[in-house]
């Protein structure tokens, strides 16, 4: 694998030297690779003798395979193996990322069983993708169909199943809203939202006799490497998995999933490496995108806008043979202060592939209903809907009743405010016109919490002046590689320059998901803490060591910068490689992790990387620990068409401190874009008789495209937060989306006197009764 | 259909010679055969711009074009896109500055396209900046920041 190096002057002003350190704007490490087409992604490895995988899909959504003739499949030019349910092969089963029993079943990757449209019912292998892709519309496929509940809202799909653990209640929320002054009940609903990161899913696998590589997109290294020799009943070390770029994962490329099964056993079972590629179309079925969600929230409050009491049903989507929780109550819960609350969530099964992550799962559906209905509460009462937030505001959590470690949202309120010009707005619905856009301001918070999972790093300081940092740990543009560059260029004393980082292959230090937007935040701790021992140690051996020539100082210590060791009061110099070359040494290794002291051993590794069962809830300590944002809008809103189009975002966002303000800022604005698609856009249409995904593929399933965005700024307001992690940072990935649909919705109706409460806001919902 | 054929394409100002099946794509003739991966595949049918190349000059989806359809014709790619003995071309100086993009993914085919869109001359404001780089798709949202890259391209090449 390729280290990237921080070599390349970066263009930018502020680049290079002092300049580079952790919090400055340094440009990513790992870009001049993507930008000259040099970066390769998971599928663009290619082994000798490789072969091509397609898979074929169910065409019917529920019921069982009679048969299937795969005859005239195996007979094309160029088919080296079809595999089916007949003769797929069972791999045992695995644990899953909870820590718990898949099973205790065999692991069937096909099945004649068909629990939802689009489920994988086949695979053809052949010399050429062309040759697979022409085979794989061969086989016949005989199917015996049953009925089935294409969605939630259809009838038969019942109230689902009542998800007790989940309930949050205080007070007694029910009498507070029945005797509320004023009242407010709505359903918000939001739609299946697919991830579509720009890579599609795949991999190539290929076997050297007992010894499986895979390269294949990831954001967890040591969970898929460890699905993938539970599979195969191999140890860990069995397995490796490379995956040093990542092309978009959003949540989807956490685990090890049926294709995954599918060409590794092909390899396996033809004895040479095999590419399988998911074609567009089948990534909205060959994993879960968020579910569908619906919630009716009752707000009881005081005339003067003080709530009294908050009420939640919520339910998502999950499929007949998968269990997925959307955390409806996860905003709900923590953003206002109101003496009662009741929250209770179902799931309820329908003939869907099992829905899965996408960009803060809970919260982002979580915010859309609150953020809608405080809204709609501001109107009610008459007061400003910023106004409205600040009267409510939460001094401590809620519903932990721990106070927060760092909450700069009254701030986010009052910059935001200030740079975005809220104080002009015309309160009046429809009071903002320009010829015939209709204009609207509207405004929502958000918050995403922190969570924590050790890390481990390995540092290693060479001879030459160079340092490499390594670690499973990936980056698919969060900026891991730079971060992490910049952290031990700090913590060693040496320029950004001359450190390399590997990332993003099992062969490393270990590392938990990248997901829950903590990746940041743990690997910075454990690069900092490992390179701070690598320089503590390089210190001691130029005190101590008789080859040294700082030795005769009788120093206490020395300091580093720049490469340099130098003296503590003046003296001569030298710099680190030219140290390492007099004390006859090649490179200085140091290896830290970040698991508590009495608890770090080989299964607590195995424990905290490949499951999240070692993952600290952000409440977990003395502290409610959680990252807050707030979204100023403005949207233009055409009178006759009703197509909306936001027109302006200024979002200020507490995401603690920033190690690089450059690329949190592209992340912040990547969620905000991402969520003014799913405002205005993103919607999976379901057929009701087939259960099917209709627009399953990038024409139809829209999302934002650069003449759908204006420019936005964004500002932060966070100070650095120790409680929250080492060097102070807090969630910023997925911060950034919650909130954006309702301040557009709120925008919307303030432009419009129309509320939606459906998702997308579609012109025929705003043009409808 | 399915019988190969000897092709020979000129890629980066560099001949190649390669036996493929006619309905090979350009697009997989670069990635499966040229060992030229630069150009990405993100949907294979046209819809997301990650296969953006140039075709004697002009930009094309190399999914929705045969290989043999451009024998004789001057491809370029990304990897073919900086100037001799230069470091990067001042698209893609302006977008590593901007940080036009996160996880790189689209980023070769955005480069593509802003380079044709440039000497076009459809790069004249931001709006029509936006209008015509939406062919290319970022899922991770660096649009702003790919307008900025784009504009101030264009005043280095202009």
């Amino acid at each position: 694998m390729t280290p990237v190096a921080a070599k390349m002057k970066r263009g930018d002003s502020t680049d290079g030297g002092a300049a580079s350190a952790l919090g400055s704007r340094l440009s990513r490490i790992d870009g001049p690779a993507k930008i000259k087409g040099q970066a390769r992604y998971g599928l663009e490895h290619h082994p000798a003798n490789m072969a091509y995988a397609v898979i074929v899909q169910s065409t019917i959504p529920s019921g069982h395979i009679r048969a299937i003739d795969s005859k005239p499949a195996e007979a094309a030019p160029g088919v080296l193996l079809v595999i089916t349910p007949d003769n797929v092969m069972p791999l045992k089963p695995i644990t899953t990322w909870t820590g718990a029993p898949s099973s205790d079943k065999p692991y069937l990757a096909l099945t004649r069983e068909i629990n939802f449209t689009g489920q994988h019912v086949a695979a053809v292998i052949a010399e050429t993708f062309e040759q697979a892709s022409e085979a794989a519309g061969l086989l016949r496929i005989d199917y015996e169909e049953k009925e089935s509940i294409p969605s939630y809202d259809d009838p038969k799909s019942g109230a689902g199943n009542p998800l007790d653990a989940m309930a949050v209640a205080w007070g007694d929320a029910g009498r507070a809203f029945a005797e509320a002054p004023v009242r407010i009940e709505q359903t918000y609903r939001t739609p299946r939202e697919y991830n579509v990161p720009i890579e599609p899913h795949g991999l190539v696998a290929e076997w050297q006799g007992d010894m499986l590589t895979v390269w294949e997109p990831s954001q967890w290294v040591n969970f898929m490497i460890h699905n993938y020799a539970e599979w195969y009943g191999l140890p860990d070390e069995k397995v490796r998995l490379i995956s040093p770029y990542v092309g978009g994962g959003f949540g989807s490329k956490a685990f090890a999933l049926g294709h995954g099964a599918i060409a590794t056993m092909a390899a396996k079972m033809l004895n040479r490496p095999v590419k399988l590629a998911v074609t567009r179309p089948q990534t909205f079925t060959a994993f879960g995108g968020r579910p569908a969600t619906r919630q009716t929230l009752s707000l009881g409050a005081t005339k003067e806008g003080n709530l009294l009491s908050i009420v939640q049903k919520g339910a998502n989507e999950t499929s007949v043979d998968g269990v997925w929780v959307e955390p409806l109550a996860s905003v709900t819960a923590l953003m206002y202060a109101t003496p009662n609350l009741s929250a209770r969530q179902n799931i309820v099964p329908v003939n869907t592939v099992t829905p899965c992550a996408l960009r803060a799962p809970g919260e982002n559906p979580s915010a859309w209903g609150i953020e809608c209905a405080i809204d709609e509460l501001s109107y009610e009462v008459g007061i400003d809907p910023v106004a409205i937030r600040l009267l409510n505001y939460a001094e401590e959590d809620p519903h932990a009743k721990k106070p927060w470690s760092t909450r700069r949202l009254r701030e986010a309120y009052e910059e935001g405010a200030k740079a975005f010009g809220w104080a002009k707005r015309n309160p009046k619905p429809r009071s903002m016109r320009d010829g015939h856009h209709l204009i609207g301001w509207g405004v929502a918070a958000g918050t995403y919490p922190v969570r924590r999972t050790a890390g481990e790093a390995l540092v290693r300081i060479f001879a030459d002046g160079r340092a490499e940092v390594a670690s499973s740990g990936i980056d698919m543009g969060q900026g891991t590689y730079t971060i992490l560059a910049q952290t031990a260029a700090e913590a060693i004393g040496m320029p950004v320059e001359q450190i390399e980082v590997k990332l993003g292959d099992s062969a490393l230090p270990g590392a938990p998901v990248a997901g829950g937007s903590q990746l940041a935040n743990l690997m910075t701790g454990a690069v900092h803490k490992a390179a701070t021992a690598a320089r503590d140690e390089l210190i001691g051996l130029a005190i101590n060591d008789p080859k040294s020539p700082f030795r005769e100082l009788q120093a206490n210590t020395l300091s580093i910068a720049d490469g340099v060791i130098s003296p503590p009061r003046g003296g001569e110099s030298m710099s680190i490689a030219e140290l390492l070359r007099r004390l006859g040494r090649d490179k200085i290794e140091v290896q830290r992790d970040t698991l508590p002291e009495n608890a770090n051993s080989a299964a607590d590794k195995l424990a905290t990387y490949n499951t999240i069962t070692r993952m600290r809830s952000p409440t977990d300590g003395d502290y409610s620990l959680h990252a807050w944002c707030v979204h100023f809008i403005e949207v233009r809103v055409d009178e006759d068409f009703g197509t909306v189009r936001v027109s302006r975002v200024v979002s200020a966002l507490d995401s603690g401190r920033l190690y690089n303000p450059k690329l949190a800022e592209s992340q912040w604005k990547g969620g905000i874009i991402m969520g003014i698609g799913q405002a205005l856009l993103e919607e999976g249409l379901v057929d009701p008789r087939q259960g099917r995904v209709i627009n399953n593929n990038l024409g139809d399933y829209l999302i934002a495209t650069n003449a759908d965005i204006p420019d936005i700024e964004v500002i932060s307001v966070g100070v650095p937060d120790f409680h929250a992690s080492a060097l102070g940072g807090k969630a910023v990935g997925e911060l950034g989306i919650v909130g954006v649909a309702p301040a557009i919705a709120n925008a919307v109706y303030h432009a419009t006197g129309k509320r939606i409460r459906e998702l997308p806001i579609t012109l025929e919902k705003l043009l409808g009764d | 259909m399915s019988k190969p054929l000897k092709i020979k394409l000129h890629v980066n100002g560099v001949a190649r010679e390669l036996v493929i099946e006619p309905r090979v794509t350009l697009l997989d003739a670069l990635r499966e055969h040229l060992n030229l991966t630069g150009s990405k595949k993100g949907c294979d049918q046209g819809q997301c711009g990650a296969c953006t190349v140039h075709v004697d000059g002009e930009r094309v989806l190399a999914c929705l074009t045969l290989a043999a359809q451009v024998e004789g014709r001057e491809i370029t790619t990304v990897e073919g896109l900086t100037p001799d003995g230069a470091e990067l071309h001042p698209v893609q100086a302006a977008f590593l500055k901007h940080d036009a993009f996160q996880c790189g993914y689209c980023t070769p085919g955005q480069i593509m396209s802003a380079v044709a869109c440039i000497r076009e001359g459809h790069a004249s404001s931001d709006a029509e900046i936006r209008e015509y780089m939406s062919g290319n798709l970022c899922r991770c949202g660096a649009y702003p920041h790919i307008v900025a890259a784009v504009r101030e391209a264009r005043e280095a090449l202009s």
